[in-house]
């Protein structure tokens, strides 16, 4: 008997083996379940997004692409912001570089992820409330249009897919998809970002988009269609009529109100930084400047990028400290400011040509430091860049040419004509070739080498080609034991309130100029334009009749230096291929005269004469050849 | 027996390795295409600037509809020329510093089309004769200055009657350099004089004469002289003259 029930127990116990299923999701491959259906996995989802959002940052360079590590051919070296050793011409962004992803590719990955999230997020929606659906939502239709606009800026019109697009569900012939109009583009971007704002919460955790990010990234996009039709020549129109490049002129209008009226949505939301700022006092003013980009509760903050060390980093510090302060990878010196973006600001002795003046009546002025030509530079000039003799990291960084041992009876002539690229004569100069010196004995017995610290050296290009050094971004305590490549961890600030004023400014300048009277534009641009001067601690504007474009453009330029906007910029104003026609840069040489132990500096062209020509095919990039191979229907941008 | 079983065994083997061998034996291009770019008003040929002026694009339609172009660069001199080519019909245009061949309306017709249908073989020329944007004329010959600096007089009309194409001037150079490849690309700006603005607009039509740039040019040598000339139209291509050597002791 006792052995039935053995018998009988054993059989049942097969029965529980046999509940079983051995039809089960293998478990290492995360599913839309494990993704969708709890917050913390569409953080993760999010956080992936942001971080590969086609933002030009600190790991941007035309010369590498998006999202590397290794800038040391600088985007401010392309636009004359600045000079670098290893960047010396205009260039379109390259379009492979190492085999990596092209930006093309880049975005198109992003906004599928975005689309996925758009179409299954509402399948879990009972899991979650609506504002947290919406928010979601808002943050995806926000990724897209940034996908968008970094694709339209570069080619134009661009094939539009707003919805996940499935192989072999979906035939190849079906999946060639056209370019649409540059028009068209702009507009779905202006609506996606519409419907960011309307979703969006008014806060966000830092580095995700809130709505006024959503209203503050419409002005820019918006501001770039008003340009590109009122000043782009370039057309091209496919077969069945649509503008793949260009824009009707009769749409700037259009355009720049709802530019205008994007940035009006940020007014009393966002301010700008002035927490250390005190009336009257260009120190406190000059450091005001420089902590605006490193203080996390900065009010002017819209939409940053953060790094953190050991994950998430960048070179930022290692690849541009002045040399001196070289850390141990041996980089340093990348951003070298010329001296044409200096001549920009106020606060420094001019000729009547704009240019700065260092000489009177045809003799060079002496100054006992090199520091006394900027005594009264503009704040703003001093928190963006190194000038020679400033002070970084508590050191006198210090930036000279050579030393010269000529008389100076009757003063100092000019060592070389005006518009001379040649090398200065070895006449009565010493210079240094490297920061391997031979000091030189002073008359009072004491020994001064021919170069300073930072430079300049004749033989290599490692020290301040420029005579100048940057100062914005690089952290003002890190010690030269953690300037390293891949050890910087500031926050990038892409979009901060001071360019939606002058988002504004420009859009208000645009309209009165269109002859549009509905509001004051002139006065409006007038007032943003001077809260960011008064900032600055630059000269006041006494009237709105003092506004042209020239001086718009100009604030540009000053304000968003070397936070590589002004590249773009200078292509959606159809400007580039002007400025930058055989151009060579102006660079500040200081030299010590033995005679009258003092400085004098010489301004000159870049004596390393690079040139810098932007070809106007450059408008539109080219479109990289193997995405043509793949999807025939693309029509290739004109000239390519 | 096993001795012959093994060598045929062997020779089999051989055989079958080497059958698999493919022949690529479509002949290598050696089609040639050459022809010139002329001014359709002058008979001349049309001076453009290398790499970035004047191009031939070819489209092969014996195989597809709807193929991807493929360019030739003209000479500066307005020829062009290439010698490594496969037979084929293609539809051949030009595109630069002239009328548009091809033209499009703002709603994808086209509306002028000027390319040419060819069977590229053996060696073949297809000229175009277009109208130039721009025609710049010599006013006699550069002049070498007592003082070292070299004055150039030339005279520029527009190349068409077409009002669509006569968009305002926007820059015109005299360019010095070095040696004959000289254009917007490769000159050197310590020497070159530019007009810009209302004074390249309202250069048209008259005699100019321009001077080089920063005084005396250094001696024992040889400059080449090139009047380029642009109006704001698509990509802004320059029209040129021919190029001029003019000798400094």
């Amino acid at each position: 008997m006792k052995k039935y029930s053995y018998m009988i127990l054993a059989f049942l116990l097969c029965c529980t083996a046999a509940c079983k299923k051995l039809d089960t999701l293998p478990p290492n491959i995360i599913t839309d379940q494990d993704v969708f259906a709890n917050s913390a996995g569409i953080t993760a989802y999010m956080a992936r997004m942001y971080a590969e959002l086609p933002i030009e940052d600190f790991r941007y360079s035309p010369a590498r692409g998006l999202n590397f590590f290794w800038i040391i051919a600088p985007t401010s070296a392309t636009t004359g912001e600045a000079l670098s050793r290893d960047q010396s011409n205009s260039m379109q962004e390259n379009l492979i570089f190492d085999d990596r992803p092209t930006t093309w590719s880049f975005c198109y990955k992003t906004i599928r992820d975005a689309n996925y999230l758009s179409e299954t997020l509402p399948k879990y929606a009972s899991n979650y409330t609506t504002e947290q659906i919406n928010a979601w939502l808002g943050e995806a239709r926000f990724i897209r249009a940034v996908c968008y606009f970094a694709l339209v800026k570069r080619y134009g019109g661009v094939p539009y897919v707003d919805k996940v697009l499935n192989y072999p569900e979906q035939s190849v012939d079906e999946l060639k998809i056209p370019r649409s109009s540059e028009e068209k583009i702009y507009d779905l971007i202006s609506s996606d970002f519409d419907y960011a704002y309307a979703n969006l919460p008014e806060s966000n955790q830092a580095g995700r988009a809130n709505k006024y990010a959503a209203a503050g990234f419409k002005s820019r996009a918006m501001l770039y269609a008003g340009s590109v039709a009122k000043y782009n020549q370039v057309s091209l129109v496919d077969g069945s009529g649509n503008r793949l490049c260009g824009i009707p002129a009769a749409k700037a209008v259009t355009y720049f109100k709802a530019a205008y009226d994007a940035a009006a949505l940020l007014e009393g939301r966002y301010s700008l930084y002035k927490k250390a700022w005190v009336a009257g006092d260009k120190t406190a003013q000059y450091q005001n400047y420089i902590n605006l980009f490193f203080d996390a509760s900065s009010p002017e903050n819209i939409f940053v990028r953060q790094y953190h060390y050991p994950e998430s980093v960048h070179g930022y510090d290692a690849y541009n400290v002045p040399r001196q302060l070289m850390g141990a990878n041996g980089y340093s010196s990348e951003v070298n400011p010329t001296l044409n973006f200096v001549e920009m600001f106020d606060g420094i002795p001019k000729n009547a040509d704009g240019t700065i003046k260092t000489t009177t009546n045809g003799k060079y002025d002496l100054y006992t430091n090199t520091m006394d030509l900027f005594a009264n530079a503009e704040p703003r000039l001093r928190a963006t860049v190194v000038l020679p003799g400033d002070v970084m990291k508590g050191v006198s960084i210090e930036i000279r040419r050579g030393i010269y041992t000529g008389s100076s009876v009757g003063g100092i002539s000019p060592l070389l004509p005006a518009g001379s690229t040649a090398h200065y004569p070895t006449a009565n100069i010493v210079e240094a070739a490297n920061a391997n010196q031979t000091p030189v004995k002073l008359p009072d017995g004491t020994t001064m080498n021919p170069a300073g610290l930072s430079g300049y050296f004749t033989g290599d290009g490692t020290c301040s080609v420029s005579g100048f050094a940057i100062r914005k971004y690089i952290v003002p305590d890190k010690p030269t034991s953690e300037v390293l490549e891949n050890r910087s961890d500031q926050t990038w600030i892409e979009l901060r309130y001071a360019e939606v004023m002058l988002n504004r400014a420009e859009a208000a300048f645009e309209l009165s100029s269109l002859g549009q009277g509905d509001k004051n534009y002139l006065q409006d641009a007038f007032t943003q334009i001077n809260q960011i001067r008064e900032r600055a601690g630059a000269d006041l504007l006494t009237g709105s009749g003092a506004l042209t474009v020239d001086v718009v453009r100009k604030e540009r330029k000053k304000e968003l230096g070397f936070e590589n906007k002004q590249y773009w910029d200078m292509r959606r104003w159809r400007v580039a291929d002007k400025e930058q026609n055989s151009t060579i840069y102006r660079t500040l040489m200081p030299f010590y005269s033995i005679a009258d132990g003092k400085y004098f500096l010489d301004a000159r062209l870049d004596e390393r004469n690079s040139r810098y020509t932007f070809d106007p095919r450059w408008y539109y990039e080219q479109i990289p050849d193997p995405e043509i191979q793949k999807s025939q229907n693309l029509i290739q941008n004109p000239g390519y | 027996m096993k001795k012959l079983f093994y060598s045929i065994a062997l020779s089999v083997l051989v055989a079958a390795g080497s059958s698999c061998k493919k022949v690529d034996n479509y002949a290598a291009p050696n089609v040639t295409l050459k022809g010139t770019v002329t001014d359709a008003g002058t008979g001349k040929s049309l001076q453009t600037e290398q790499g970035s002026g004047t191009r031939i694009k070819l489209l092969e339609i014996s195989w597809s509809d709807n193929p991807t172009p493929f360019y030739i660069s003209s000479y500066q001199d307005g020829t062009y020329q290439n010698t490594k080519l496969f037979a084929g019909k293609n539809v051949i245009s030009a595109e630069g510093a002239f009328v548009p061949l091809v033209q499009v309306d703002n709603t994808g017709k086209t509306i002028v089309d000027k390319s040419q249908t060819v069977d590229v073989k053996d060696v073949t020329t297809v000229n175009f004769s277009v109208e130039p944007f721009l025609r710049i004329e010599w006013v006699g010959d550069p002049v070498l200055n007592a003082d070292g600096t070299i004055t150039t007089s030339f005279k520029i009309t527009r190349g068409t009657a077409d009002p669509n194409f006569q968009q305002n001037v926007s820059d015109v150079a005299v360019f010095v350099n070095s040696n004959n490849y000289v254009g917007n690309n490769n000159y050197d700006n310590r020497y070159t004089p530019k007009l810009g603005g209302d004074d390249a607009n309202n250069a048209v039509g008259k005699t100019i004469s321009l001077t080089t740039l920063g005084g005396k040019l250094p001696g024992k040598r040889s400059y080449f002289i090139r009047v380029g000339a642009k109006m704001s139209y698509g990509l802004n291509y320059y029209n040129y003259t021919d190029v001029k050597e003019v000798k400094v002791p």
